[in-house]
């Protein structure tokens, strides 16, 4: 990636981790748990709208099922939290090994085809899964499954209590910064170069030696695992998971989410969700069709800067480094 | 086991592809000898790029076998034949143009490095990174090597193309009208960095400029509406009558 595009990102990392300093102590004083659970669920969709990114960013596929694997991870999550033993590690080990499988079976189904037909494909995908959920006794059906235990996250240096909201808060942190990460590591490969030109010319990666499927496949499937390593978090944060993890809404503000914060950043879909995830809880305190402004932002930020945020401030940046954009 | 060096690096036989009724191919075969400078010819639409796309696997032959370098590749898509040393550039400039110049030549230089370095640093393919430093330097393009491809002139665009064909050091260079678009000194240029490829691979070439063409090519096939009209020596396709009606016959 072009210099100016780096520090940008770079500067916009800090900044959210400067921000979430300070207002992790402003909570702390104020003893705020609500304010610490809506910041764990700004984080817990920031990994769903990473995986979006990922694909829709960085490989030009527009995932609008992302919420499957989402959902997915959640209510794995949830059956071994309840049914098994109440396991940070379990839960999210199980996922990330699950996920895995589930998503390099189903990019045979949804690779088969590109562009339009692609998000057509992941948006039926995930569309089954939900009515199978909605429809499956054995899954709570349109209930979902409720009372999920309090976990304990065993550690060398001792339990780290899930009930308790900042220190959740951290743990989930300390996740979505390890996929972000990972993400961040692997666009530095030239992996991460292939995945970038399958977005710029696909047609032409052949004839320097690459067949695309594979490389393809592969960020499919690793944008599944950060899908679903993510959804896994939920019912901690939460103590149920419903059918509605897995709708079109879910998959859709995802896709917002990413467009507002700034596709083919990694960082701009985080800070993307921290300020959906806020604006939603601010406007939801005075209506209850919070849905429908959140479209007109969306709409708003499409039309004035498509870019989104984070893609504004590169553009900039370029445009003084005399770059070309 | 590679073939004795008299035995042609690539042999076409009767190859054929069509397209509803028209036959944009139709039964061509040659054989391209080890080394030197093997060209195309014909006027538009005479099938020279469809050729082309039957060689590198852009396209499947309705009939006919391609071999190279002693194996039958027919039926590998093109990054397998790439990585048996066939490269081809394109007609139509085709990079990727979001991406930097450097990125475009890294990229097409990673064939250097073994498959699992795919997923190490950047930094780490040194192999890789060195040959695209050398090749930015060579094809003059290392002041623009931040630059988004598609920013570059069409001049310098032609010229990424070539690097980035010749990035692999490919056994056969298929170039697709290399010079299509350029400036006269630009030409010039890339008429000697052709000349100059030819010493250490082979190079076959679809050109329209005849003179570039016979001054620089040990061999031209003639082609016309998809079939192969004529081939041999510059001297001796000009002396054909049938090309001179086909393809001379403005020229007095
Ligand atoms: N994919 C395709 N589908 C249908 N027709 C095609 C296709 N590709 C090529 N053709 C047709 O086949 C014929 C040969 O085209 P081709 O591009 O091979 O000619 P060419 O010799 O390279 O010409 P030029 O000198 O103009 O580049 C043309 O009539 C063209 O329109
Ligand atoms: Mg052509």
């Amino acid at each position: 990636m072009a210099d100016a595009a780096g520090r940008v990102i770079r500067r916009t990392e800090y900044i959210l981790l400067a921000a979430t300093a300070i207002l992790f102590v402003v909570g702390l004083m104020a003893g705020d748990t609500f304010f610490f659970r809506l910041a764990t669920e700004s984080l817990i969709f920031g990994g769903l709208a990473l995986a979006v990114d990922l694909l829709l960013g960085i490989v030009g596929l527009l995932s609008l099922g992302q919420a499957l694997y989402f959902g997915f991870g959640a209510y794995v999550s949830a059956l071994l939290l309840k049914e098994v033993a109440p396991s940070f590690w379990l839960a999210t080990g199980a996922v990330l090994a699950a996920s895995a499988v589930v998503g390099y079976l189903s990019s045979f189904i949804a690779l088969r085809s590109k562009g339009v037909y692609f998000a057509l494909i992941t948006f039926g995908l995930a569309q089954v899964a939900a009515k199978t959920v909605y429809n499956t006794r054995e899954l709570g059906a349109s209930d979902g499954i409720i009372g999920i235990p309090i976990v304990v996250i065993g550690t060398p240096f001792g339990g780290l209590d899930t009930a308790n909201a900042p220190v959740f808060f951290l743990v989930t942190l300390g996740v979505i910064a390890l996929l972000y990460g990972l993400t961040k590591y692997l666009l530095a490969t030239p992996m991460g170069g292939i995945w970038h030109a399958v977005r710029a010319n696909e047609a032409r990666l052949p004839f320097i030696g690459f067949d695309t499927l594979g490389p393809k496949r592969a960020a499919f499937t690793l944008a599944a695992m950060i899908a679903a390593v993510s959804g896994a978090l939920y019912p901690m944060l939460r103590g149920f998971v419903s059918p509605e993890l897995l709708y079109f809404s879910t998959s859709g503000n995802a896709v917002v989410t990413v467009v507002l914060g700034g596709v083919g950043t990694l960082i701009g879909p985080l800070f993307g969700s921290a300020l959906l995830t806020g604006l939603r809880s601010v406007i939801g305190t005075w209506t209850e069709h919070h849905q429908i402004l959140i479209g007109l932002i969306f709409v708003a930020v499409v039309v004035l800067a498509p870019r989104g945020i984070v893609g504004i401030a590169i553009e900039r940046a370029k445009r003084r480094a005399g770059e070309q954009i | 086991m590679n073939e004795p060096a008299a035995s042609p690096i690539l042999r076409a036989s009767g190859l054929s592809i069509h397209f509803g009724a028209l036959r944009a191919v139709d039964d061509v075969s040659f054989d391209v000898p080890r080394g030197g400078i093997t060209s195309i010819i014909g006027p538009n639409g005479a099938g020279k790029s469809t050729l082309f796309n039957l060689l590198s696997g852009s396209l499947k032959p309705s009939a006919g076998a391609v071999r190279f370098d002693g194996t039958d590749i027919t039926a590998l898509p093109p990054a397998r034949r790439l990585r048996r040393g066939l490269a081809r550039s394109f007609q139509i400039t085709n990079l990727f143009f979001e991406l930097p110049v450097r990125e475009n030549l890294r990229l097409a230089c990673q064939y250097y490095e073994p498959r699992v370095k795919l997923w190490l640093p950047v930094a780490r393919n040194t192999r890789a990174a060195d040959r695209t430093e050398q090749l930015l330097e060579s094809f003059g393009l290392g002041k623009r090597a931040a630059t988004p491809a598609g920013a570059l002139s069409h001049g310098e665009q032609r010229r990424l193309e070539i690097a980035v064909t010749l990035a692999s050091q490919p056994k056969l260079l298929l170039l697709d009208e290399p010079t299509q678009g350029m400036s006269h000194g630009d030409t010039a240029d890339t008429e000697k960095l052709i000349a100059a490829l030819a010493r250490d691979t082979t190079v076959l070439l679809i050109e329209h400029d005849v003179d570039l063409v016979m001054g620089l090519s040990n061999r031209v096939i003639v082609m016309a509406q998809g079939r192969k009209l004529t081939e041999g020596t510059p001297a001796q396709v000009r002396g054909n009558a049938e090309v001179q009606a086909a393809y001379f016959g403005d020229k007095p």
